[in-house]
């Protein structure tokens, strides 16, 4: 059989670490040694941890970004199979409880180089201007200690990095398009799209989303296999591992893999020194470090915090305040499933296919505030099967039945912003993991503005899919994302880090993932967190390792960097910022935006 | 002649039949047609894509994931965790919550294993409601709990009964009211005990090329993927829809639609072992 353009049908045979079928790891990776102290060591190399870890890497420092999973081989690793692809979640125990638990795993927790974001569907729309004064629009949740405008200039910047396609105009939020084409639409797409229109509801297609229309660099195009949430062994979705990761070690990163960061040190000063981490072998070991970035995610960073608790932090490490834990979030996603007369085949195209955020924001005629987006899904079959279990109650001959006419069903996402609350929290439970180290208790509950906006979003997306053409429509409740835990502000009485993500309490210890969240929106986060960890890197990068020197007060804004981002990417950073961005003279060479970039 | 004797004669006929089956047969129930009122006879692959075969496709098919495919059908693994009377016990709920009578003995799919594999290599789902033991404890709770209910309505033991008096005996959990085993049920939730034997059984069997065959699902699709993603339109390989009319058994409590306890909608009975979706 003739091998097609991109990957093959059998394995490759050769020595080299693949990521994706066209890029591999050439570069043999830099491996600090034993007792050697780096600049920064990274917990979790995520989707913000994959960003930082290049940053600071290109910018010249030492570090190490250290994950708890492998370091995947996409090609040998990933499967084009729901049920063999267990292993690219996070696993290992947690306890859920609340009036209304969270479910995690598959749902939410990635694990492995790329984290997240290897698993995510890759939708990535921008949080609106509102989501950022939430508590002073509506007196309740919170705001944050930064502005749209202060993450405005990262949206643009990631969403070249990524890269992402969409609509060449975006009507929601701050109206903008995308640089790179929208992608053609599945059957669910198609559903959505006639749905909000015969409702007059503006919709838009084909993103956006952050999967390759065209080829990119050494990416292939999308192939409109529908296994987004299983990896993307295409390359074409992107995560941070065939994104920034390859860039990072070309510049001197180690990525150490399947180690399990157990405690952050403290030193007498008031100073973490570095980390206590499990290797492969599962042996103690010790890395120093100048400073600490947890990346860990909403469920593990403030865990990580909690479990290095020692003598002066008693209640965990950052956590002065009492908050590491609170305000976790999540967003209500339940699945609206309708069925069609006519086939869909809802397993073609990516899951993230059409959205609309029409009824993003608050509407003062309605009972609650915020508000919430309707988007495409696109379950396989055994996804289906679970739903159909919940949406229906079905189970034997009922279940068979059903699941005959798998293909004439299409399903959506309703995304529902749900406000932060100091008792849905992270602590430590009892039970401890393989490790010895406590695992992670969750509690979660709903409050009644989230109760009020689940109902009437759940009710206006099942409104889209009968005037779709649905005859039956059902949904099954579940919960999409996590963020919070962590949360940024300027007062370090109510918030664990400072706008950008150090943590008030240790001046060396910084948190950059969706932990840090004070509000969530009804965006998939996954294009923020990437946002705030290129802004966290800017921001270490322009001082330098004074940063960890708390005497030495910031003010300001810092430089933002375009020149740093990975090779291959288009005009390196939007060339219609270039007019409005000064000359930075910082850094490495003070490149000009959109300049050549270092090689 | 009656509906067993036509049964026994088509299987007769099919070469289906075999003397030492007949414990099982006694409890199996066919799917009829709503027409005439007849049972369908099993057939090798149930469902409306006929001669479609997503295995004949194998060689379009990347090498680690036509390993990891292969190996679910041909390997299957042995059945380590439940030992002794447990297995005979979860072979007949396993039965019930994933019923195959439609399919020729020789293409069921083995969901037993898979639920037992899955407990014996403790491939947990990354987390545990806070009202639930571990998995591996629930289902022994379970199974305990089932047998109160069978002996608490039929004074029988759960084994024992016919398939729809077991299915009885499991619909009390999928309505979240067990009869029987309340020393069970203060242990564990029904609800999240029903759903993650559900789930488990459900995830064994679309995990089956065999049951993707049935409802026309395309399989693994690198580095091939697809052309034609709108309308519903089949691949080249792929196969057109040809539906027949079939219903579950008569009275089978299985057929009937019912929402679990808080109705649809409610995220305080969500399922464990939930798949990602946005």
């Amino acid at each position: 059989m003739k091998k097609p353009l991109f990957g093959a049908f059998t394995a490759p045979h050769d020595d080299a670490h693949h990521l994706g079928p066209m890029q591999k790891v050439e570069t043999p990776m830099h491996h600090f040694g034993p007792g050697e102290e780096v600049d920064f060591v990274i917990v979790g190399v995520g989707s913000a941890g994959g960003v930082l870890l290049q940053r600071l890497a290109r910018a010249g420092f030492r570090v190490i970004g250290f994950d708890a999973g492998p370091f995947w081989d996409t090609e040998r690793d990933w499967v084009s199979d729901e049920s063999g692809s267990h292993k690219l979640y996070w696993n290992d125990l947690r306890i859920t409880g609340g009036s209304e638990p969270i479910t995690l795993g598959e749902n939410n927790s990635g694990k492995g180089v790329g984290g997240g974001s290897v698993h995510w569907a890759g939708f990535t729309p921008r949080f609106h201007p509102s989501d950022f004064s939430v508590y002073t629009d509506t007196g309740l949740g919170a705001d944050w200690p930064i502005s749209y405008e202060d993450l405005k200039p990262y949206y643009e910047m990631m969403e070249t990095e990524i890269p992402v396609s969409g609509p060449a105009y975006y009507p929601w939020g701050d109206p903008h398009g995308y640089m790179y084409g929208s992608h053609p639409i599945g059957g669910v797409a198609s559903a959505l799209i006639k749905g909000c229109t015969k409702l007059g509801i503006p919709v838009v297609a084909g993103g956006p989303v952050a999967i390759t229309a065209g080829s990119f660099d050494n990416r292939p195009h999308c192939i409109y296999r529908g296994f987004c949430l299983q990896g993307c062994k295409v390359g074409a979705k992107q995560s941070t591992l065939v994104s920034h990761v390859p860039d990072a070690i070309r510049h001197g990163a180690e990525v150490r893999a399947n180690c399990m960061v157990a405690r952050i040190n403290m030193g007498k000063d008031g100073h973490a020194t570095g980390v206590t981490y499990f290797d492969e072998q599962m042996h103690e070991q010790e890395q120093r470090a100048k400073a600490i970035i947890v990346s860990g995610y909403a469920i593990e960073t403030p865990r990580l915090l909690l479990n290095s608790a020692c003598t002066g932090f008693e209640q965990g490490l950052a956590n002065s305040s009492g908050m590491v834990g609170k305000y976790l979030m999540v967003q209500a996603g339940n699945v609206i499933l309708g069925r069609f007369d006519e086939p869909v085949r809802m397993y073609k195209a990516p899951p993230a296919n059409a959205l609309t955020e029409e009824f993003y924001e608050t509407d003062p005629h309605r009972d609650f505030v915020r508000g919430f987006a309707i988007q495409t899904v696109g379950p396989l079959p055994i996804a289906f099967a679970k739903q159909m279990m919940s949406a229906k109650g079905a189970w034997g001959w009922g279940l068979r039945q059903l699941m005959m006419d798998y293909n004439h069903w299409a399903a959506f996402g309703f995304l529902g912003e749900i406000l932060p609350w100091e008792d849905n929290r992270v602590g430590l439970a009892e039970e401890k993991d393989q490790y010895g180290l406590p695992v992670a208790k969750v509690t979660f509950g709903l409050h009644d503005n989230d109760r009020k906006l689940i109902k009437f979003g759940v009710a206006k997306t099942m409104e889209v899919m009968s005037a779709a053409g649905a005859e039956e429509v059902v949904q099954e409740a579940r919960y999409a994302h996590l963020v919070g835990g962590a949360r940024m502000g300027n007062d370090p009485r109510t918030s664990v880090v400072d706008k950008f993500g150090r943590s008030h309490d240790i001046p060396n210890l910084f948190v950059c993932d969706g932990s840090i969240l004070p509000t969530q929106g009804s965006a998939n986060p996954g294009l923020t967190i990437q946002a705030l960890a290129a802004r966290t890197a800017d921001y270490i990068i322009d001082r330098g390792m004074s940063v960890v020197d708390r005497s030495k007060t910031f003010v300001g804004v810092p430089p933002i960097r375009y020149d740093l981002a990975p090779a291959g990417i288009a005009g390196r950073g939007m060339p219609r910022i270039k007019s409005r961005t000064p000359r930075t003279k910082i850094g490495l060479g003070g490149l000009a935006p959109g300049g050549a970039g270092l090689k | 002649m009656s509906v067993e004797d036509r049964r026994e004669a088509r299987e007769k006929a099919n070469g289906t039949f075999t003397s030492e089956d007949q414990e099982t047969r006694r409890r199996e129930t066919l799917p009829v047609d709503p027409y005439t009122g007849e049972e369908l006879a099993p057939r090798p692959q149930p469902g409306y894509y006929p001669g479609y075969d997503t295995l004949s496709q194998q060689a379009y098919w990347d090498e680690a994931t036509r390993n990891v495919v292969l190996d679910r059908v041909h390997n299957v693994p042995p059945i380590r965790f439940f030992t002794g009377d447990e297995i005979p016990f979860m072979q007949a709920v396993v039965d019930c919550i994933i019923p195959q009578d439609d399919r020729t003995k020789d293409k069921r799919i083995p969901v037993l294993n898979y639920v037992d594999r899955r407990l014996y290599i403790n491939e947990i789902d990354g987390y545990r409601f806070e009202s639930m033991p571990p998995d591996q404890e629930a289902f022994r709770l379970g199974i305990r709990g089932i047998e109160a209910i069978a002996q608490h309505m039929y004074q029988r033991r759960f084994i024992d009964l016919g398939r729809h008096e077991q299915e009885t005996v499991l619909k009390t959990l999928h309505d979240g009211k067990p009869p029987a085993g309340d020393d069970i049920w203060k242990r564990m939730s029904v609800h999240h005990f029903w759903m993650l034997l559900v789930q488990d059984c459900a995830e064994a069997y679309y995990a089956h090329p065999w049951a993707w065959d049935e409802i026309g699902f395309g399989g693994p699709a690198y580095p091939r993927g697809y052309m034609r993603l709108e309308h519903g339109q089949p691949e080249p390989w792929e196969a057109e829809e040809v539906r027949y009319a079939w219903e579950p058994p008569r009275d089978s409590p299985s057929s009937e639609y019912e929402p679990l306890i808080g109705g649809t909608g409610d995220h305080s009975v969500q399922t464990p072992g939930q798949s990602g979706t946005h």
